[in-house]
């Protein structure tokens, strides 16, 4: 089955400014489509770098879910913040993926994003955190929001586009309300119609 | 436009991100700057990257190594990206084993006297003086002071150390290991340590829901305005980087106590 892509995303991201940050909501059956089509053209119409960090899914999940819709990610890298918490989970065949503890360990993903950041060699970069959610699994609401704050100011300075994926309705209403004050954009997938 | 009547000392740019910008452009020059911290919370390589920046920049710099031997640090220093063995081989980057010193010093000795000690001073500040080292690094001040077995002996030993080098124009890290880091703690295992530095830099671990996270605190610096905020770090092999530590995770978080 031929993979549908939202158009109306690649459209709505017809100029990007890299100081600038994007909340992406989505639902919970879409979320893999709206963020394959966020990031591809990202990749592909402004040839743009980044980073993925993966907190709701294993890296190696998200990489072989690209693949099986025909999109080369080896030039994104990952940081995964699911897989150390898997006995054998970090034994993968991929190296653009580091893998961090646990997803409380926020200071830690926020240096290795910089660390992955200072060594890549593109100039234009984004920094996609897949999700507010899976977060907020794991981190008390206003340390989360402060983390959120931190993170998008950090990026915003260093002029790295800042992606953040979220389900609306399950993102505790501070959070929530703290992207939507920090975002300077906002691309609006969460009401999902069921057919 | 006014003149600013502002005092500003010269400083010794240390070059470890971030670690500048806290120190507000970075180490008073000539300052003596214990480095105290719980093991495996960064000290050495805090340590090696401070020298091989240095290196970076044409500086000629020293290293004590009193706790690993000086070949298994060279090699620990080939992490970082931007080392080049031509820093050793140039002789920019020195690195001397203390047990070599001790040995041509005539100090194969269980504890010091003062004769000792002004013998193992004038030792160090010769080499330094003769290389010209201007960042020196000696790993751990811990370890040496274990041989000195007075307290005002090695009250003497630092002061006397500090002074000669700051006269050289040495900004000096005095490595230190630490048992806790908590709030009570002494920022060295002897408690003089502190009290003759010009500054004082404090690494360690807090435990958040089972990890360990480690920080940087710089808790005194004479001759800067500082920041005195807890930083998160991490060790990369562009070196030590750094974050601000998210205030409300200090609800969660506990500084570690390892060893008491």
């Amino acid at each position: 089955m031929m993979f549908e892509f939202d158009n109306g995303i690649a459209e709505q991201l017809t100029e990007i400014s890299l100081n600038s940050a994007i909340q992406v909501r989505c639902g919970n059956s879409n979320a893999f489509m709206v963020t394959a089509s966020t990031i591809v053209p990202l990749m592909q119409k402004f040839e743009m770098g980044g980073i993925y960090i993966s907190a709701s899914r294993g890296a190696v999940e998200i990489i072989q879910a690209f693949e099986t819709i025909g999109v080369d990610v080896s030039t994104i890298h990952f940081i995964d913040l699911v897989s150390s918490g898997i006995l054998g989970g970090t034994d993968v065949p991929y190296d653009n993926i580091t893998f961090i503890d646990s997803p409380i360990m926020l200071e830690s993903i926020l240096l290795s994003t910089l660390y992955r950041l200072r060594t890549t060699d593109n100039p234009r970069n984004f920094v996609f955190i897949d999700s507010v959610n899976a977060l907020a699994i794991y981190n008390e609401e206003k340390m989360l929001a402060e983390y959120l704050h931190t993170f998008i100011n950090t990026f915003r300075q260093r002029e790295v586009l800042t992606v953040i994926l979220n389900i609306p309705d399950q993102v505790p209403p501070s959070v929530l309300s703290n992207l939507d004050l920090y975002c300077t954009d906002l691309i609006d997938r969460g009401q999902v119609v069921i057919h | 436009m006014q003149p600013s009547t502002e005092y500003s000392r010269d400083r010794c740019v240390t070059g470890v991100h971030g670690l500048d910008e806290i120190l507000r452009g970075g180490i008073p020059y000539g300052s003596t700057v214990l480095v105290a911290g719980t093991c495996g919370s960064g000290k050495t390589t805090l340590g090696m990257e401070f020298l091989v920046r240095g290196a970076t920049t044409g500086e000629a710099c020293a290293h004590f190594t009193a706790t690993e031997p000086s070949v298994k640090l060279l090699e620990n220093i080939r992490q970082f990206s931007f080392f080049d063995m031509k820093m050793i081989d140039s002789g920019l980057i020195n690195v001397f084993d203390m047990d070599v010193l001790y040995s041509w010093l005539g100090l194969e000795k269980a504890s010091f006297d003062l004769q000792d000690v002004y013998a193992l001073i004038k030792a160090i500040v010769d080499i330094v003086n003769t290389i010209g080292v201007t960042r020196l690094v000696i790993d751990s001040v811990t370890t040496l002071c274990y041989k000195i077995k007075s307290d005002q002996l090695i009250r003497d030993f630092l002061f006397t150390l500090g002074k000669k080098l700051a006269t050289l124009g040495c900004t000096t890290l005095l490595i230190a290991e630490i048992t806790s880091a908590t709030a009570n703690a002494h920022w060295s295992s002897f408690g003089v340590e502190e009290a003759i530095a010009d500054g004082i830099v404090v690494m360690g671990d807090v435990e958040r829901m089972g990890h360990l996270l480690r920080y940087l605190q710089v808790v005194k610096m004479r001759g800067t305005q500082h920041s005195r905020a807890k930083y998160a770090i991490e060790l990369t092999p562009l070196g030590v980087m750094l974050t601000p530590m998210l205030k409300w995770g200090a609800l969660n978080d506990r500084t570690g106590s390892w060893g008491n």
